[in-house]
C-alpha cells in the first residue's frame, strides 16, 4: 500500500504541476485514493516510512490539483461554448 | 473581486485557492487541535477524510449533472475535451455533503474504524470550509445574488461569472460569515456539552441558512421543482432528518 501511495502521489503531484487546468479532476482522484492508501499503510510499522512519503506527495498533489481545478456549480462559462 | 490571484508571476484562481486554503487549515486544526484533545488516530482521521473527499466529488458532481442535464451535451460525453470540459464545469455542495457522509460511514465499516466520534468531533470543518468557498464564490462571481441597491451592494466586473453593470446582493459573503458562526458555533458546543449532536445542528442551521438565502441568489443554475429549488427540497429534508436524528 506504502509503494502505491507513493506513485499515485507522484502522478497526482505531476499532474498538479503540468495539467491540473485540464486534468486536475483526476489527479484529486488519484491523490485521494494515495492519501487513503498512506494512511492505510502507515499502520504497518515496517513501512511506515514509504507510506509516510506517499501520503505527503498525496496531499501535496491533492492541494495543487484543487487549487487549479476546482470551480463552484455557476462556474460554466466554457460549456456554452462548446 | 479577482477570478484570479497573480503569485509570483503565476495566475491562480481565486475560487481553487480558497477552498485549498479553507482544506488546509481545516486539516491543521483537526490534526493539531481536535484530534490530540478527542484522543483520535491520525491514520484513522486522513482515511476517512480521504473517502469523505471522494465522496463528496462524486456526490457533488453527481448533483451536478441531475440539475443541469439540459444543458449538458450528453452525446458528446465520450469526447475527450468535452468530457474534460463537463469535469471542470461545477459541483454542487448538496450533493457532495450526502455523499461524502455516507462515504465516511462506509470506510467506518471496511475499516473498522468508530466514524460516529470522528464525525461528531470534526464535522463542523465542512462549515469551515464551505465559508472559505463562498469567499472563492464572491471573488470568481458566481453564485451571485439578487438585484439590489441598499446598503453593501456589489457591482461585479465584466470578466466575472456574475452580471456586470448592475448592482447585487452580496449573498455569498453573508453565507460564509453565517457558516463560519455556525462552525465556531459548533466547535464551543461540542467542547462544552459531551451529549451534544453537532451533525444535527449543523443539518438544522446549514438546511435553514440555505433555504433562506436561496431566495436571495439570482444565478441561473438553481433546479426548480415545484414551488421550491432543489436546494430548498434539499434543505427541507435536511431540516426533517435533524429533527429525527435528535429524537433517535
Amino acid at each position: 500500500m506504502g509503494v502505491a501511495s507513493l506513485v499515485l502521489g507522484i502522478i497526482a503531484v505531476v499532474i498538479g504541476l503540468f495539467s491540473a487546468g485540464s486534468l486536475g479532476w483526476l489527479g484529486a482522484i488519484l491523490a485521494v485514493i494515495g492519501i487513503v492508501l498512506g494512511a492505510l499503510g502507515r499502520k504497518d510499522v515496517e513501512k511506515k516510512g514509504i507510506s509516510t512519503a506517499g501520503l505527503v506527495l498525496s496531499i501535496i498533489g491533492l492541494v495543487l490539483c484543487l487549487i487549479l481545478y476546482i470551480a463552484c456549480v455557476a462556474c460554466i462559462g466554457g460549456l456554452a461554448a462548446l | 473581486m479577482h477570478l484570479y490571484f497573480n503569485i509570483f508571476g503565476l495566475m491562480i484562481p481565486s475560487y481553487g485557492l480558497m477552498i485549498a486554503l479553507g482544506v488546509v487549515l481545516a486539516n491543521v486544526i483537526a490534526i493539531f487541535f481536535i484530534l490530540k484533545h478527542f484522543g483520535l488516530d491520525f491514520n484513522d482521521f486522513m482515511i476517512l477524510e480521504g473517502y469523505a473527499i471522494l465522496g463528496g466529488f462524486l456526490g457533488a458532481k453527481g448533483l451536478y449533472f441531475i440539475v443541469s442535464y439540459k444543458e449538458i451535451d450528453w452525446s458528446r460525453m465520450l469526447e475527450a475535451d468535452y468530457f474534460n470540459s463537463i469535469m471542470q464545469g461545477g459541483f454542487v455542495f448538496y450533493g457532495g455533503l450526502i455523499m461524502g457522509i455516507l462515504f465516511v460511514l462506509l470506510a467506518g465499516k471496511i475499516h473498522k474504524i468508530d466514524c460516529i466520534s470522528y464525525i461528531q468531533h470534526n464535522i463542523f470543518l465542512i462549515p469551515f470550509i464551505h465559508s472559505f468557498g463562498r469567499v472563492g464564490c464572491f471573488l470568481a462571481g458566481c453564485c451571485y445574488g439578487i438585484p439590489y441597491d441598499g446598503i453593501l451592494s456589489v457591482q461585479f466586473p465584466e470578466m466575472s461569472a456574475a452580471p456586470s453593470g448592475i448592482r447585487l446582493f452580496p449573498v455569498q459573503l453573508v453565507e460564509a460569515v453565517c457558516l463560519m458562526i455556525i462552525a465556531i458555533a459548533m466547535l464551543i458546543l461540542d467542547r462544552k456539552r459531551p451529549a451534544f449532536h453537532s451533525l444535527a445542528f449543523y443539518l438544522l442551521t446549514y438546511g435553514i441558512l440555505r433555504f433562506v438565502l436561496e431566495y436571495f441568489r439570482f444565478d441561473a443554475a438553481r433546479g426548480q421543482f415545484l414551488l421550491f429549488s432543489t436546494s430548498q427540497w434539499i434543505s427541507i429534508v435536511m431540516i426533517i432528518l435533524s429533527f429525527a436524528m435528535w429524537k433517535a
